[in-house]
């Protein structure tokens, strides 16, 4: 297929890349691994993201990928994959709790989907190949027009 | 809207917010919750919950695919989650007792400060 064709003319640049990638420091500074296994920081940032969700009805990833590069020092790429990581027990606690007991719309749900699955693999294709610099560029836009819409509702 | 045009908005959105989400490491409901409840009409709450049931395949997909390519450490991420699973029941409750307006007025300080910070990292900074 065209993503598999696109993948495979940028695989070298992907692994030489993987090999120059920043480690986070938390990780380069030794296991410090004190409350459930994480890292203080990383446990503050899944809590912090958990209830800032929960109490403003963002996304866990809105909250959590600013503090993974701010905070924790994750590379821009990293910070992107770790929250989507992170995002499928949150998201998986919401459904059970919430989507199962609200009004969901299962064609429409199904349809959405479908497509996003498409979507995901192109989407998380190009945060493989894109370089740290556009990337922030792209978050900071994306933030900035969520920041601007709150504003505009609250 | 009418079926067949209902069907493909649908799918194509889904691509768009897929591809969003992956790339910008979000689940995508912020994209998903306005296009459901302005375009197709839904209510805010019926926008809300379908929209969790599509944020969830996409994690995932995007998350193995990343984890196939090595970025990130999806086992740390889950660990990550699990806690911040926790903390949106926490936060839910919370929601009950505390003032929302404030709240987000203040978080939307809060992003646009990330915003201008990212946007001069990627811009001025050499």
């Amino acid at each position: 297929m065209l993503v598999n064709w696109i993948q495979s003319r940028y695989r070298p640049r992907i692994e030489a890349q993987a090999q120059t990638r920043p480690t986070h420091p938390a990780a380069a500074a030794g296991r410090r691994r004190l409350l459930f296994g994480l890292d203080p920081r990383l446990f503050a940032i899944g809590l912090a993201g958990g209830v800032l969700s929960g109490l403003l009805g963002v996304g866990g990833g809105i909250v959590m990928v600013p503090l993974l590069v701010l905070w924790a020092g994750y590379a821009q790429r990293d910070a992107h994959a770790m929250s989507l990581g992170a995002i499928i027990p949150i998201s998986l606690a919401s459904v059970l709790t919430y989507g199962v007991a609200g009004k969901v719309h299962p064609v429409d749900a199904l349809l959405l989907a479908a497509g996003s699955i498409v979507g995901a693999r192109i989407g998380a294709g190009a945060l493989t190949r894109i370089e740290e610099r556009p990337l922030k560029l792209v978050f900071g836009l994306f933030l900035a027009a969520v920041a601007i819409v709150m504003l505009v509702r609250s | 809207m009418n079926g067949v045009v209902l069907i493909v908005a649908l799918l194509a959105f889904g691509v768009l917010t897929g591809g969003a989400a992956g790339l910008l490491g979000v689940g995508g409901g912020t994209l998903m919750v306005p296009f459901l409840t302005l375009a197709v009409g839904m209510s805010q709450h019926a926008a809300e919950a379908t929209s969790l049931l599509v944020v969830l395949p996409t994690a995932i997909v995007a998350s193995f695919f990343l984890q196939r390519k090595s970025v990130g450490d999806l086992k740390l991420a889950l660990r990550i989650g699990v806690l911040g699973a926790v903390g949106g029941v926490l936060g839910a409750l919370l929601a009950l007792a505390l003032p929302g307006h404030v709240l987000k007025l203040v978080f939307a300080l809060f992003l646009g400060l990330v915003a201008v910070r990212l946007l001069r990292d990627s811009l001025l900074v050499r």
